[in-house]
């Protein structure tokens, strides 16, 4: 199966998304959620995960803790912060408005 | 505020580096095991699972920097890695770093000394309310007159005076002067003061028969209030009167030029003295108008002075009021002065540079090849000289902070030996604007003298570098060539230093050697005034004087005379003169001269010669006729072509008859006013014949035979056994009067002198380095000369060549120098031209015998070089 890149500037978004969808996850987690729920559609080169959530990291929109997995491993989770949460609405209706132009201009007749 | 906890975030991770690193690796670790265990489930080989691992995750190594570089401490890590290396390099040759880091403190240290002291006294405001506002008249004046001002100015918002005089306070241990200063309801209102305790004196209250109040300072509450919380209401003992504290100044309030540890109103406290139009005694304060400039309120004094003189011709005919920027008054006469050090520690600084930069050029020789080997194995040139930047900035903050410790040290030896003008100084601390001056400095000089050897060593053509041996690199000539530069200006700089340090002490010594006109040595002086309740009338003061003067004499070994005011002590009473005989002058046009009034044989006290007629006797005295005495000023001005002794002269402006006196006899000259100043006319008259009943105060001018420590204590039991209330003050030798008076003068010219003395030090060890380093680089050429015949002489021409270049440029340029600077500090020298030709020779010869001295040292080494061993050496 054919697997695509992610369109650039995405990454937040979708990582955004997970973590508000499923509470707190870690980085391998988040990997395997994106690529799942986009029927494998969407590869996210996983090692790329890592900077992206550092900078979240920074900005406040994540907070990391270290906790145990199922496997009983120890693994850093992240979870949504308030801020995240408004930076999702943002890049949500950013992202709608982007594919709904590139839509608009593909179905024009 | 996101942006703080931003800040506060990335802080954080930069404390936590170790553990950052270790989560980042720990979480990349579980990611690629999980991620291979689920590979390894669905059928593939354990090195194939691993393999796709890390196939999917990408350059983990990459990711990882990434992730550290996202925090933004890339600069950071990379200048500490910087430090850390330079650190290393400077710890390994220890003495290259002791050098630089003390040549670099002795600059930096001077300059910030300096540069605190002009902090403290140029730059920092006064301690008033918007103290731009304030100017002075320099002039003094009357009350009346600064009542009309006050009402008449339109550039004024406020403004007042004062005049501090010397009361009794009784109520401590033993009777005591105080000053006292004497001042309208306006003038602490113009200075902004808001008093601790109570309040300040109300206009209602500042007139004729007035409530007797006192506002006193802080000290004063201290002292003898015991900083007692409740003193407002309390009676003090002033001069013989009562007066009620209804204030308290704050500690930090201080006047700007004087000194008083009392306020009161003049107008309650001598209404006489308050109401006199021609009683120019007050100095006075003024604060302009928002927007008001300085010329603005120039125009608009001198129409006010216009109408005064119109008003008033007998007594102002003469006014003219120029107003001074308080600031510009205060610091006047030291504001030149301070330049001219700070130009001078400005040029300590530049050589200290420049032995720094000649240091480092060495050093980066001595490294040339592993820069070289670096370059070629392709570091970057911004890379080597980040790296080498690194080094001399961590040498000159190292430098810079040694010498805020030398800085610290020298402010307090300044402080010990300030004159007393430069009063402002005891406020001089390390303030944020000195420790940002010391470090701005200190990186600038980092940088600057750090890129020296940037340019020569960081471009060499690599390949040709490696090619050749190291030991005649074209930077190496290109080194020794900058080098000389840089020790021919250090000596051209440090001659002119020298020069002026020169200029200053030879004008000091001409001061010191100027004639007071009297003989200090051995005469002690203290100063009585009697209380004028009890001494109000003119017999009384004669008949104490007459008495003291009478008990004194029965003290063994000494001789004891009085007068109105001692030379150097810086008051006299002007008067101005009547000569008998001549057409009149304008009223208000007459010479003004000095007047002085003695009893005792102050003349022989003194040993002041007498030049022409007789002395004052005791028969010189009341009831008899009014004589005076005049000096050799007022013969030369008044009586060039005539003997001016049988001539009457008197005082314009006394009222009823004038009074005439017989002048007796010509003393010779008295510097009065300081040695560096001319001599004022003066006019001497005996105490007993005075009918100016406000002349209470007197010095006594004491003679001992040899001055024992009991004999100030006999004085003033002799003076306490008459009057037991009467203060003894000012208890000094003669000698240090005259110390104090030429004090500035001594304090200019100690502290270039220093100054001169570093930069003479860091020249010649610059020079002796430079040479020294030179003949070393020739070891093996001087080898290969001596082996082919050259003759010991030879070699030390060969090695002192250079000396006598650097000499030739250094003391030319220099004197060019100088004579282009030391223009600049013709005000601070005193019968010394700038371009004093026996200065500047002298000056020279001595730099010419210092660079041969330095350069005959390593010239010797080489003379003693042993051609084989310099040719095995190779």
């Amino acid at each position: 199966m054919h697997r695509n890149e992610i369109p650039p500037g995405t990454l937040y978004l979708l990582i955004l998304r997970t973590l508000a969808r499923s509470g707190e996850m870690h980085g391998y987690e988040i990997a395997n959620s994106i690529q799942r729920i986009s029927d494998d559609v969407l590869q996210v080169e996983e090692g790329s995960l890592y900077p992206a959530l550092q900078r979240m990291l920074i900005k406040g929109w994540v907070t990391a803790e270290w906790g145990t997995t199922a496997g009983n491993r120890r693994a850093r989770y992240y979870k949504l912060t308030a801020a995240g949460r408004k930076q999702l609405t943002v890049e949500m209706s950013q992202f709608e408005r982007v594919i709904g132009a590139i839509t608009r201009v593909i179905e024009a007749v | 505020m996101d942006w703080l906890r931003e800040l506060a975030r990335r802080l954080s991770m930069l404390m936590h580096r170790r553990q950052f690193d270790a989560d980042l690796e720990e979480e990349v670790r579980l990611h690629l095991e999980l991620r291979q265990e689920e590979q390894f489930e669905s059928g593939m080989t354990a090195n194939e699972a691993r393999a796709a691992a890390r196939r999917r995750f990408g350059n983990a190594t990459y990711l990882k920097e990434e992730s550290r570089i996202a925090w933004g401490w890339e600069w950071f890590e990379n200048l500490a890695q910087d430090v850390r290396y330079g650190a290393r390099m400077l710890r390994k040759s220890p003495g290259f770093t002791a050098v630089t880091i003390l040549t670099l403190a002795l600059g930096i240290g001077a300059n910030t000394a300096i540069f605190s002291v002009i902090n403290g006294v140029l730059l920092t405001p006064l301690p008033y309310k918007d103290p731009k506002q304030l100017v002075v008249i320099k002039e003094h004046d009357s009350l009346p007159n600064v009542m009309d001002i006050q009402r008449q100015t339109r550039a004024f918002s406020q403004g007042g005076g004062i005049n501090v005089e010397k009361m009794d306070y009784i109520g401590a241990t033993e009777p005591v002067q105080v000053r006292v200063g004497l001042i309208d309801a306006g003038f602490l209102e113009t200075l902004g003061v808001q008093p601790m305790l109570g309040r300040i004196i109300s206009p209602g209250e500042d007139v004729q028969g007035g409530p007797r109040f006192a506002m006193v300072s802080n000290h004063f509450w201290q002292d003898y209030l015991g900083s007692d919380p409740y003193a407002v209401g309390n009676t003090i003992q002033l001069g013989g009167n009562s007066y009620t504290v209804i204030g308290v100044m704050p500690a930090s309030f201080a006047l700007p030029a004087e000194h008083a540890d009392v306020f009161v109103s003049l107008m309650v406290r001598d209404p006489g003295a308050g109401a006199e139009r021609d009683l120019h005694f007050m100095h006075t304060y003024w604060r302009l108008k928002a927007g008001v400039t300085l010329a603005q309120a120039q125009a608009d004094m001198a129409a006010i002075d216009r109408r005064l003189a119109e008003q008033y011709p007998a007594e102002e005919k003469e006014r003219k009021s120029q107003l001074v920027p308080l600031q510009e008054w205060l610091v006047g006469d030291v504001r030149s002065a301070l330049l001219v050090l700070f130009g001078a520690v400005g040029l300590v600084l530049l050589i200290a540079c420049a032995n720094f930069a000649s240091l480092l050029m060495v050093r980066a020789f001595a490294g040339h090849q592993e820069l070289v080997i670096r370059a070629a194995l392709g570091a970057g040139r911004g890379r080597l000289i980040r790296k080498t930047l690194t080094e001399s900035v961590l040498l000159s903050v190292l430098g810079g902070a040694t010498g805020l410790l030398l800085a610290q040290l020298g402010t307090s030896v300044l402080l010990a030996m300030r004159p007393e003008n430069l009063a402002r100084l005891s406020g001089i601390h390390m303030d944020a604007r000195v420790l940002l001056f010391a470090l701005v400095v200190s990186l600038l000089t980092g940088i600057a003298f750090g890129m020296a050897p940037v340019w020569i060593s960081a471009g060499p053509d690599v390949a040709q570098a490696l090619k050749e041996s190291g030991r005649s690199t074209t930077a190496s000539t290109m080194g020794h060539t900058v080098r000389q530069v840089l020790v021919t200006s250090e000596l051209a700089l440090a001659l002119v230093l020298l020069v002026g340090a020169g200029l200053l002490i030879k004008g000091f010594s001409r001061l010191r050697s100027v004639n007071p006109g009297f003989n200090s040595s051995g005469v002690i002086t203290m100063y009585l005034q009697l209380p004028e309740t009890r001494y109000g009338e003119i017999p009384k003061q004669t008949q104490f004087r007459r008495e003291l003067l009478t008990r004194l004499d029965t003290v063994p070994g000494v001789q004891v005379a009085m007068v109105s005011d001692i030379p150097l002590g810086g008051n006299y009473v002007g008067h101005r003169l009547v000569i008998d005989g001549r057409p009149p002058v304008a009223v208000g046009g007459e010479p003004l001269v000095q007047t002085l009034s003695v009893m005792g044989d102050y003349f022989h006290v003194m040993q002041i010669p007498l030049r022409a007629g007789r002395k004052f006797t005791p028969l010189d005295r009341e009831g008899q006729p009014l004589v005076a005495i005049v000096n050799e000023e007022i013969v030369r001005e008044f009586f060039p072509h005539k003997d001016p002794i049988g001539v009457r002269i008197c005082w314009a402006g006394d009222v009823g008859p004038p009074r005439w006196m017989t002048v007796i006899g010509v003393m010779a000259d008295v510097k009065h006013s300081g040695l560096n100043q001319p001599t004022d006319p003066a006019v001497y008259t005996p105490f007993s014949q005075n009918d100016e009943r406000w002349r209470r105060f007197m010095t006594l001018a004491i003679r001992a035979r040899d001055a024992s420590p009991g004999l100030v204590a006999e004085v003033k039991k002799q003076i306490w056994s008459l009057d037991a209330q009467i203060p003894v003050d000012d208890v000094r030798p003669m000698d240090e009067l005259i110390a104090v008076s030429v004090a500035q003068q001594r304090f200019n010219m100690l502290l270039l002198g220093l100054f001169a003395a570093l930069a003479l030090i860091l020249a010649a060890v610059g020079i002796y380095g430079a040479m020294a380093y030179a003949a070393n680089q020739r070891t093996h050429e001087i080898g290969i000369r001596t082996a082919l015949g050259a003759q010991r002489r030879d070699v030390l021409r060969l090695v002192m060549r250079d000396g006598a270049k650097i000499a030739l440029f250094g003391i030319a340029s220099g004197i060019a120098g100088a004579l282009a600077l030391t223009r600049l500090m013709a005000s601070l020298l005193f019968e010394v031209k700038p371009t004093d030709p026996a200065t500047f020779a002298g000056v020279a010869i001595l730099l010419a015998f210092v660079v041969l001295a330095a350069c005959y040292l390593p010239a010797r080494r080489a003379m003693r070089v042993d051609p084989m061993v310099a040719l095995r050496y190779e």
